[in-house]
């Protein structure tokens, strides 16, 4: 009698799995595979690079990964991350594949902070279901300088709130990482349901099943890497979203009595503004309690500047929130690598969530492209040309003088490689202020100019044409080459 | 069947028995000897396709009507050990899975038949030369773990919150025995030792053992008379803190020593159910001192009652031990005198000789306010200003020192009766599992302190106050209530950051023990979550299947994002959770559409037209039968909702039917009576009846799905 079930046991299972997705470590990573101690209240800190595989399985008691409670006896697969598996209660880890780096970090003390924060908010949430018609929610902004940790305690306050039963709505003012989204939008998300560990917030909505419940992000678009490039525009953004926003939350009583956390770049921590952009956020989002991660300064002055004796009534409480032991510097290559891949997974989604993008082209004579005049594309212009002295075709900095913000233009070879957000806002609309503000309907990709047909060649992530929109790029992100073929 | 195909099967074949094994136990309603035995046999002669047979096997339990799980999970046995190899090696695989996700959905009864069934995978099959057990130990080990796990939480569900947190109340002594900071010991201080004195002799117990703990002196006093040590320490007592980790090893290793010993006496007997209600007891007293930080009384305690336990295993009497633990720590007029003891507080209260910042509050405090303030207590929450001035109008004119005065005395009361829940555990774990508040009331959070040594307790809070080391007090969990009742007040100070609160994490984990194994998403134990758990879990297969549908998941794309309006009127809820009549509600309520997809709410509260209306398939039903005009409806998939829907479909007096046939009706009839009729069908929805169906509004979701931003989206093409 044949016997196939005395083969290796554990391979049948995976092969049976790879239907459903999830990578399977190859059988290398597999001997490899290593087993850890977790003692309560200590975390497994690792950096994965985008080429390496890493994998976490929990074989006893429990752990998180950005408050994301890890199923027991499920391997995780990570990739390009920089992150921590905590646990309270203490756990045993299986780990498999290879990292940067990996280390048990002891020093974690921030996670006894974060869990406060998050007592502090659902105490604030309680209060507001218990007095209906009252302001609502915590409105929480969170600043600091970069790579402390603040996308990560507000990934962890959105799980936990989730978790507690709360819609709690979040904003990420940060251009250079998208939020269900790519690089080079500002989004806003009311969270319904539960975060992935593997993919956080997870994905926006899609027309086939997910693994993870979609949600669904408002856009706009930011085409500039810093606030700092263009404070103007960025506050008039800010303030957009901060109507809509606003606006969604007094339609949903859950919503509002959830809250709202913002992110916010490393950039806005700029005293020589004198914190311009964080007042402007906390004015027109009604904060209610600021949250500084890693700088005293900025600590102290916004505690001088909202919740000192001179802010009166108004005062909003500031508190300086440990950074986390184990909060990574990502360099500029791994930035680059990030934004690539959330750009790519937009149109091609991810392995587990594999989505077609599809080619749309259009003539030059039927689009309405505006450009968003910047340092940053001015300078990346600047380099292309010097570097293609032969392509004569445009003159690249004669018009980059403009004082306009955004500029009709003709499709160009400029745009070769570039994100072009296609807002909601009609193409034959001529007011600046309206192309600046409209929400994004979708992004798509310049994968073609042919100058001589005159026409481009998109990549879009949907099969129908957008029609007649407005569509506009400008310097972020930077040109992808190699998205297509 | 041509069952004989070589080996290396094509997977054709394999799927096609794996389907007629499908079928023949979808077939299998109950425990039907003959066809059990069928079904054993085709395996037998299908090994070549056991990997597939297994699959279907263990699918089919998994998804399987819960009164239907035990007869499949009979075939699996009896497959495992007619069989044997390779489907022990097979379904050992997912062994744990299969057993533990069946297990938690089907009835106590069938549960016990499982755990029969479980214990026999532990042994060799009868009648065979092979020693070797049908299950090898590693895989039947865990499930027993889990069974046991199991059960602790249905204990502690049963229970209630209170039994999970004895973290808070860290001595039994009422707060006037602080007094002996102040005062020299009085009378007072003895009570408590004699009567544990008596009560172990009650019991019949050899004082030895007494004698035994007795060479720590120190440590029983601390046990008995410290308040907490959190505030004892900023009041320069050091010696009431005295090595609390050591101690806590100790303790821990104590508490391990006596679990492994009933663990043994279970597995020896696992039908006793008081060695096994003890187990229960022992290993949530584990993960207790695991997790969280139990001051120096509450662990000296702990000790005594494993001692206790340690040296005798329970003896057999019929009846429930009446519970030592709370003899001990009662002062002689114990339980059967509450009433006294609740009116204790006016008293107390009332009378600080010597405690200047509670006078001024003592003449408005009159019963009514303390009741007030008693019923806040219950709730387990330190009480904030703003609530103490609800609940006792007398307050209202309070001043806020007066104020946070009362907050103090209130809050601590808590803290300092602590080990009570650790006797309450103790108790419990020896009593059924049955809701025994009534019967027999716990000790009281409120044990008011008598008036006679109020007055050092009050210099001792007014101090503390002022040193403003009350901030978060930690609260007691209270009277078992919903989690969200029970959770702590965190203020939004810098001061409230350090302190850490385990009770946050209660919130997060204990409180939802119904885990989902395959997203780690966690349910609480109640009905509410076990229904959510099971629709979320319905939804990951349902998920799953789609997925691996490559017709569905090969064409994906994404969607275009909603416009601002949009995605203001979306309602965002969990797809997995949300059961057809919430996501009606939720619509009804915010005269948006629940669609989870892109397309996003349509724009405002309009009314739909019947044919586009729609009811999401409760799940497992694809067919209905529409009660009005008797025709069948079938379910289909909606994109949109991610769903499966009934379309043309409303809800009517619990009941899916057409919803032309109820426009029909709602028409031929009283508009009013029919309105509310159905009103009360859709589960309290708001919806506007009156309006006129046919209403040119009558813009409808699916459409709206292109149409709203979509509706020039499809004139773009």
């Amino acid at each position: 009698m044949a016997l196939p079930g005395l083969s290796l046991p554990g391979l049948g299972l995976q092969s049976s799995h790879i239907a459903s997705g999830s990578n399977v470590p190859n059988a290398a990573a597999q001997q490899t595979a290593r087993q850890e101690d977790l003692a309560p209240r200590t975390e497994w800190r690792f950096e994965v690079n985008f080429q390496q595989q890493y994998t976490i399985r929990i074989l006893s008691g429990n752990a998180e990964l950005f408050g994301v409670e890890l199923a027991s006896n499920q391997p995780y697969n990570f990739s390009g991350i920089k992150g921590a598996i905590f646990t309270w209660q203490g756990c045993r880890l299986e780990i498999s594949g290879e990292a940067e780096s990996e280390y048990l970090g002891q020093e974690t003390d921030y996670a006894v902070e974060w869990l406060n924060v998050h007592g502090m908010l659902e105490t604030a949430r309680d209060d507001a279901q218990s007095t209906p018609n009252g302001d609502g929610g915590p409105r929480v902004l969170v600043v600091g300088p970069d790579y402390v940790g603040k996308s990560s305690l507000i990934r962890s306050l959105t799980a936990w709130a989730v978790q507690s039963g709360w819609t709690p709505t979040i904003v990420n003012g940060d251009p250079r990482e998208g939020l269900l989204a790519p690089p080079g939008s500002m989004s806003a998300v009311t969270v319904g349901s539960w975060l992935s560990v593997e993919d956080g917030y997870g994905i926006s909505p899609i027309s086939g099943p997910t693994v993870s419940p979609v949600k669904a992000p408002l856009v706009y678009h930011c085409p500039y890497t810093s606030p700092t490039e263009k404070p103007e525009i960025y506050k008039s953004l800010l303030t957009r979203t901060a109507l809509s926003v606003t606006n969604k939350l007094e339609e949903n009583a859950l919503a509002k009595h959830s809250g709202l956390i913002i992110d916010t770049p490393g950039a806005l921590n700029d005293p020589r503004s004198n914190y311009a952009t964080v007042a402007h956020i906390v004015s027109e989002f009604s904060i209610s309690l600021i949250l500084t991660l890693g700088s005293e300064r900025l600590s102290n002055d916004l505690i001088r500047r909202f919740s000192g004796t001179t802010a009166g009534a108004d005062a909003i409480p500031v508190l300086r929130i440990t950074k986390p032991a184990g909060a990574a510097e990502k360099d500029a290559q791994f930035m680059k690598q990030l934004q690539n891949q959330q750009i790519r997974q937009y149109f091609f989604g991810s392995s587990k969530d594999p989505l077609n993008p599809h080619s749309h082209t259009i003539a030059f004579a039927d689009l309405n492209i505006w450009r968003a005049n910047s340092r940053s594309l001015t300078q990346a212009m600047n380099s292309s040309a010097t570097m293609d002295d032969s392509d004569d075709d445009y003159a690249p900095t004669s018009s980059m003088g403009s004082s306009q913000d955004f500029e009709r233009v003709t499709p160009s070879q400029e745009m070769l490689g570039r994100l072009v957000a296609i807002k909601f806002c009609a193409g034959s609309e001529t007011d600046e202020v309206a192309i600046r503000d409209s929400a994004v309907m979708g992004f798509a990709y310049v994968s073609e100019v042919d100058e001589g047909k005159k026409r481009v060649r998109f990549l879009s992530p949907h099969p129908q044409r957008w029609g007649d929109r407005a569509m506009v790029w400008g310097g972020w992100p930077e040109a992808v080459v190699d998205l297509v073929g | 069947m041509s069952a004989r195909s070589p080996r290396g099967s094509l997977s054709g074949v394999s799927t096609e028995i794996a389907e007629d094994f499908s079928d023949s136990l979808k077939d299998l309603q109950g425990n039907n000897k003959f066809e059990i035995g069928n079904l054993t046999l085709i395996a037998k002669e299908n090994t070549e396709h056991a990997q597939a047979i297994s699959k279907v096997l263990e699918d089919h339990i998994r998804t399987t009507a819960p009164p239907r799980k035990l007869p499949a999970l009979y075939v699996l046995d009896s497959i495992v050990k007619n069989v044997g190899t390779p489907y022990t090696v097979y379904l050992g695989r997912n062994l744990y899975q299969t057993f533990m996700d069946a297990y938690t959905l089907v009835d106590g009864n069938t549960r016990r038949n499982m755990e029969g069934m479980l214990k026999t995978w532990k042994e060799p099959v009868p009648g065979i030369l092979d020693n070797t057990p049908v299950f090898p130990p590693d895989i039947v080990r865990p499930i027993e773990n889990a069974l046991i796990k199991f059960r602790t939480v249905m204990v502690q569900n049963n229970r209630g919150v209170q039994a999970q947190q004895p973290t808070y109340r860290n001595t039994p002594t009422p707060p006037q025995h602080n007094g002996r900071y102040a005062a020299p010991p009085s009378q007072g201080q003895g009570q408590p030792y004699y009567g544990q004195v008596r009560s172990f002799s009650e019991q019949g117990e050899s004082p030895d053992r007494w004698a035994d703990q007795s060479h720590q002196p120190s440590a029983y006093q601390q046990r008995t008379f410290s308040p907490a040590p959190q505030y004892q320490q900023p009041l320069g007592f050091p010696a009431q803190n005295q090595q609390p980790v050591n101690d806590l090893e100790t303790i821990k290793r104590d508490v391990a020593a006596v679990a492994a010993q009933r663990q043994a006496q279970f597995a020896a007997n696992p039908y006793d159910a008081k060695t096994r209600q003890e187990l229960d007891a022992l290993l949530q007293l584990q993960r207790l001192l695991d997790t969280q930080v139990l001051d120096a009384g509450a662990l000296q305690q702990v000790q005594n009652q494993i001692s206790a336990l340690a040296v005798a295993p329970p003896p057999p009497q019929p009846t429930p031990q009446p519970a030592p633990a709370q003899h001990q720590w009662q002062p002689p007029p114990s339980i059967p005198q509450l009433p006294p003891q609740f009116s204790a507080p006016p008293v107390a209260y009332s009378q600080p000789p010597s405690a200047p910042p509670q006078q001024p509050s003592a003449h408005f405090l009159d019963p009514a306010a303390l009741s007030g303030l008693q019923a806040l207590l219950a709730n387990g929450q330190k009480p904030s200003t703003p609530q103490m001035r609800a609940a006792a109008p007398a307050l209202q004119n309070a001043s806020h020192s007066q104020l946070s005065n009362v907050q103090t005395q209130t809050s601590t009361q808590p803290t300092i009766n602590g080990a009570d829940l650790i006797a309450s555990l103790t108790k419990n774990g020896l009593l059924p599992p049955l809701p025994t508040s009534n019967t027999t009331p716990l000790p009281t959070t409120t044990t008011a302190p008598p008036p006679t040594q109020q007055q050092s307790t009050a210099d001792i809070l007014a101090s503390l106050t002022k040193s403003n080391l009350f901030g978060p007090a930690p609260t007691p969990p209270g009277v078992p209530t919903p989690a969200n009742t029970a959770r702590p007040r965190v203020p939004m100070t810098a001061a409230s950051l350090k302190t850490f609160r385990p009770e946050l994490l209660h919130a997060l984990y204990t409180s939802q023990p119904n885990q989902c194994s395959t997203c780690g998403r966690r349910f609480p134990a109640s009905e509410v979550g076990r229904a959510a758990k099971a629709r979320h879990l319905d939804w990951h297969f349902r998920t799953n299947q789609r997925m691996a549908d490559s017709s569905i998941a090969r064409g994906a794309h994404r969607h275009w994002f909603g416009n601002e309006l949009e995605w203001i009127k979306l309602v965002e809820f969990d797809p997995s959770t949300t059961s057809a009549e919430d996501a009606a509600a939720a619509e009804a309520r915010h005269g948006a559409s629940g669609a989870g997809g892109g397309a996003g709410g349509k724009g405002g509260k309009k009314e739909m037209r019947a044919e586009e209306r729609y009811v999401r398939a409760p799940p497992g039903v694809t067919r209905n039968v529409c009660s009005i005009d008797f025709e069948e409806m079938k379910s289909t998939y909606s994109e949109e909702l991610q769903d499966w829907v009934f379309t043309n479909a409303v809800v009517m007096g619990g009941k899916i039917v057409h919803a032309s046939c109820a426009e029909e009706m709602l028409k031929g009839s009283q508009k009013g009576a029919m309105a509310s009729a159905l009103q009360g069908g859709l589960g309290g929805q708001q919806r506007q009846r009156s309006a006129t169906p046919d209403s040119a509004l009558g813009k409808r979701k699916a459409e709206g799905a292109l149409a709203g931003a979509g509706a020039s989206r499809a004139r773009m093409e």
